[in-house]
């Protein structure tokens, strides 16, 4: 066997005992996330309150049809202050419904859920806060009428689900992706498909946020959850730990910018 | 060996290394929001108020519903919740009800094991999902 022959297979043999050693904290980590793990009752109170004045804001607001955002995780190490963003509309008895993906239990699938404020905060929050904007009147107008359509809601969802999901690339979609490329569509009418509504948001001045990810997280990722992976990444950012993604963050920064819609509007603490 | 002992302990280290925060960010289907919720409720005026000990004296489950009734101890006051599936209460529990601004939280030892909504709770809860 050649010296280069040697090194792949210790390579490969490196690589199978990684996976096995990996399996055992993996399927931890897989079934954390479905855990019956019940909540305190403060935690089901500050959810359910969160949800009622988040309600009332958003009635008073005068609005059909919001971005509306939580912060289910600390993220400031990545500068970031929201987690997660739902399309969230009043429905024709006055009740407030979101649109959203979600990831069950680790997996490296996503679904489309819509549920009331409650559920939507009822998430083991980091902070009990809420952000919203509210996009332009033609914006909601065209918005509105897709969330009230299982069909046309999914249209631009794919279920490989990616927690840092690329923004230029359609093997993978992470929620606030799937969010942002459904409004280009109601947006624009001829950006029907992943990537013309990917055209549009950059034609729109969208910009990601860019994430520094040392290389042993993104190890320390990839081996240990099903949900998280790089390899939709370009080569050179990637391996620079400059991870672009679609984030709340992100999002809240360009909506007003471009006119879409107005300011960032918060309740809770 | 030795060669694989290093691998080994590589690889344990690796295992170790903690996934970033946004290993756990905001949009996984948690297990709180699958919190039971009670879809009726028959109970005595008074019975769901804060503080009041209730308990599980029967638990019955069928066709996707579960029904349990829960008793006053002081004077033998019943309440029935039927809730959605998934429910689940142990027989002989103590119940404890807390009022709040959008319903009743039923716990057992400080854990939320049902929510009750009123009416501004109704219109805060609903859960469909759109995706298989």
């Amino acid at each position: 066997m050649t010296a280069l022959g040697m090194r792949w297979r210790s390579l490969a043999t490196a690589i199978s005992v990684l996976a096995v050693v990996a399996a055992a904290p993996l399927a931890a980590q897989a079934g954390r996330g479905c855990e019956a793990t019940r909540p305190t009752v403060a935690a089901v109170q500050q959810a359910m309150d969160l949800a009622l004045q988040t309600a009332q804001a958003l009635d008073a607001s005068g609005a059909d049809m919001v971005v509306l955002a939580r912060a289910g995780q600390d993220l400031s190490r990545y500068g970031l202050r929201w987690s997660h963003l739902g399309l969230a509309y009043r429905d024709e008895r006055g009740h407030w419904r979101v649109l959203h993906k979600l990831n069950a239990c680790g997996s490296a699938r996503g679904d489309l859920y819509r549920q009331g404020l409650g559920e939507f905060f009822l998430d083991d929050l980091f902070a009990y806060r809420a952000g919203w904007v509210v996009p332009t009147p033609a914006l909601q107008a065209a918005l509105r009428p897709l969330l009230m359509d299982d069909v046309r809601v999914a249209r631009l969802h794919v279920p490989a689900y990616n927690m840092v999901a690329y923004p230029w690339a359609t093997r993978y979609q992470q929620s606030n992706q799937w969010a942002i490329e459904t409004l280009a569509w109601a947006a624009d009418p001829q950006a029907g498909n992943r990537q013309r509504a990917q055209a549009w948001l950059r034609l729109r001045g969208y910009g990601p946020s860019v994430l520094n990810v040392s290389a042993l997280e993104r190890l320390g990722a990839g081996v240990g959850s099903a949900h998280i992976t790089f390899d939709d990444h370009p080569l050179g950012p990637r391996m620079a730990g400059r991870i672009a993604t679609v984030t709340v963050d992100s999002v809240f920064a360009w909506l007003p910018r471009q006119g879409l819609s107005g300011p960032v509007h918060e309740v809770g603490r | 060996m030795k060669r694989r002992l290093m691998v080994l302990a590589l690889a344990v280290s690796l295992a170790q290394v903690p996934a970033p925060v946004l290993a756990h960010g905001g949009s996984e289907l948690s297990a709180l929001s699958a919190l039971p919720v009670a879809v009726s409720v028959a109970a005595p005026v008074g019975l769901l108020v804060s503080g009041a000990v209730l308990t599980v004296v029967a638990v019955e489950a069928a066709s996707g519903v579960t029904v349990w009734v829960l008793e006053r101890a002081s004077d033998s006051v019943q309440a029935s919740v039927q809730l959605s599936a998934g429910a689940s209460a142990v027989l002989g529990a103590s119940v404890v009800v807390s009022a709040v601004a959008t319903g009743w939280v039923l716990s057992v030892a400080g854990e939320a094991i049902a929510f009750v909504p009123n009416a501004l709770g109704e219109a805060l809860l609903h859960n469909e999902r759109i995706t298989r």
